[in-house]
């Protein structure tokens, strides 16, 4: 019998020690462990982050909780709907978009969009004003009569976008959707991200490459590899969880020795006239500091304090 | 279950189809150059000959058939394929979907350009060769087309389960499942003709016992006793089967990751 979990409503996705293998070759059968027992939880209404480095487990990850892919092992709930016995009812309240997306390559704009709504059970004109809709809100207007194999990457990603939320879902899966865009096109299509959860409430799980991305979009980050999850929360929890510490760069000249060994200092470099310490806690280290050197009658011509960016937590967690 | 639902959904692959198949090329010559080639070639060959009228009707109901079946199964299986070519097969997977939508709506499809494609070629054959394809009556014609659209239907199913457990190295049954139907279905001589195991198979094949019956109304000597009966018999049963085996052929995709694998 199977046993049932206790699910917090609060959360749109509570996934327990989830694991996927895919298996290759009939005769020498090759194992590829794609995921070693993921807990997740995501919170409603929260933009959730997936990031790690390529064959780290994140598309598989979310094509799980997709339903594209069943798990071998663990238990997943979403939406209060066990994943593999509800997947049905689940598919109607979710949906995805890919950053590489693929369509019927003859079909127009609106006719990809009004067949996927027609999935969903959309007709007549509840689904041309939906169609009419999406159209609009992704600027597809003069392109509603292009065929797919005529539009440009951009326009793709929008269409894919478009499509997802052909069933108005209440959660979004995004994978890499600012892939190969433009800059102004992926600020157009953050800004989309965005809006989705300010306007509709919606939950979305994302997956990226681009770290300044999820910073600017993602309460919270999850960072996966080798088929694990090594570290979760918002990007100061892992800056700070990973201690990569903060850097107040001083231009005081000659540096005291006892910056060295100040608390809270881990190290300090001299560098171009700047002496660079790194300290646990910047907000907490620099009063200090400042303090001392002041009561010693030194000048302190110029004052930096650089946190670490989150690719630089990336690097630490990837290495 | 939600009926209008089920219908809509049906019905945009009903859709989807007709549309990619009126901005495609190869349409033309799949309903309308190999099936006239086909028959025309047939004719002459009868011809030249000299087979009587009886003969004559025999092989170019066989041919009508044949031309009939193979559209309207290659309608079906490009309800897979069509995904699969365009690597997006994932996103109607994801949606609230079951297989027997995506068969139907192809089929419906399949059906309508079986019709007229039957309709052109009666029409030729009646012109240029003198065989009325209609004589047998109304009630006859549809026995016969809706056997002969049942076993496109299982056809295409099974190529789509095919498909779905190998991808795209399976694309070729699409092409091939039919001609073994030509082989063995009786499509141009009685199946009395064949060896007695290969006879044997013959007769697992309801196209066999749509043909046989069908000619009878011609005077051709009935090789079953119920043909009719026997044939929806056995396609209700294929009809099952196709379909269990697509359902678990998705099931297995999703399980293996050959549904993500064919949308990359």
């Amino acid at each position: 019998m199977r046993r049932m979990l206790p699910f917090d409503p609060m959360l749109a996705i509570d996934a327990r020690d989830v694991a996927k293998t895919f298996r290759a070759g009939w005769i020498r059968r090759r194992d590829t462990i794609a995921l070693r027992g993921v807990s997740l939880a995501v919170p409603r209404g929260a933009i959730v982050g997936v990031l790690g480095p390529n064959g780290a487990g994140k598309t598989t990850l979310l094509s799980i909780f997709a339903t594209l892919l069943t798990p071998d092992r663990g238990t997943v709930t979403i939406l209060g709907h066990d994943l593999v016995r509800d997947a049905a009812a689940l598919r109607r309240r979710l949906n995805m978009a890919s950053g590489r997306p693929s369509f019927l390559w003859s079909l127009r704009v609106a006719e990809i969009i009004a067949f996927y709504g027609r999935l969903y059970g959309l007709s007549g004109a509840t689904l041309q004003h939906r169609v009419d809709e999406l159209i609009e809100t992704f600027e597809l207007t003069a392109y509603r009569r292009a065929q797919y194999n005529e539009l440009s990457t951009g326009l793709k990603q929008r269409l894919a976008l478009a499509k997802a939320l052909v069933n108005e879902p209440e959660l979004l899966f995004l994978d890499e959707p600012t892939l190969g865009l433009d800059p102004d096109v992926s600020v157009r299509v953050r800004a989309h991200i965005v809006a989705l959860r300010r306007e509709r409430g919606m939950t979305i799980v994302l997956t990226t490459h681009y770290m300044r991305e999820a910073e600017e979009l993602c309460d919270q980050i999850a960072f996966i590899k080798g088929g694990l999850i090594l570290a979760q929360g918002t990007a100061d929890d892992l800056k700070r969880q990973i201690g990569l510490g903060d850097v107040i760069a001083l231009r005081v000249e000659p540096p005291p020795a006892w910056l060295r060994t100040a608390p809270g200092v881990v190290r300090c470099v001299e560098n171009d006239g700047w002496v660079e310490c790194t300290v646990d806690d910047a907000e907490k280290r620099l009063p200090e500091l400042l303090r001392q050197l002041y009561a010693e009658g030194r000048t302190v011509r110029n004052v930096q304090v650089k946190t670490p960016a989150l690719e630089e937590v990336f690097v630490e967690l990837a290495r | 279950m939600n009926w209008r639902a089920e219908l809509v959904a049906i019905w945009a692959f009903a859709i989807r189809n007709l549309v990619m198949a009126s901005r495609n090329v190869f349409f033309f010559f799949e309903l309308l150059f190999w099936p006239i080639v086909g028959v025309v070639s047939i004719g002459l060959m009868s011809r030249f000959l000299a087979l009587g009228r009886e003969a004559t009707a025999f092989v170019l109901l066989g041919t009508i058939a044949l031309s009939v079946v193979q559209v309207c199964q290659l309608e079906v299986a490009y309800a897979v394929m069509f995904d699969v070519w365009s690597k997006s097969i994932k996103h109607q997977f994801l949606a609230p979907i079951g297989v027997r939508h995506l068969t139907l709506g192809s089929w419906i499809v399949g059906m309508m350009r079986g019709v007229t494609i039957f309709a052109i070629l009666s029409v030729l054959g009646w012109w240029a060769f003198g065989v009325s394809v209609l004589a047998p009556g109304l009630v006859a014609l549809l026995g016969f087309l809706a056997g002969c659209f049942l076993t496109a239907w299982i056809i295409g199913v099974g190529v789509c389960a095919l498909i779905t457990i190998f991808g795209n190295r399976a694309e070729a049954f699409a092409w091939a499942s039919a001609n073994m139907v030509l082989l063995l279905a009786g499509i141009y001589y009685p199946i009395s003709v064949l060896p007695a195991p290969v006879a044997a198979v013959a007769a697992w094949i309801p196209l066999t016992h749509f043909l046989d019956a069908y000619r009878a109304h011609y005077g051709f000597t009935s090789e079953f006793a119920h043909p009719l009966a026997i044939g929806f018999a056995l396609a209700a049963a294929y009809a099952v089967l196709a379909h269990a085996a697509l359902v678990a052929a998705v099931r297995h995709a999703r399980g293996s990751g050959l549904l993500l694998k064919m949308s990359e």
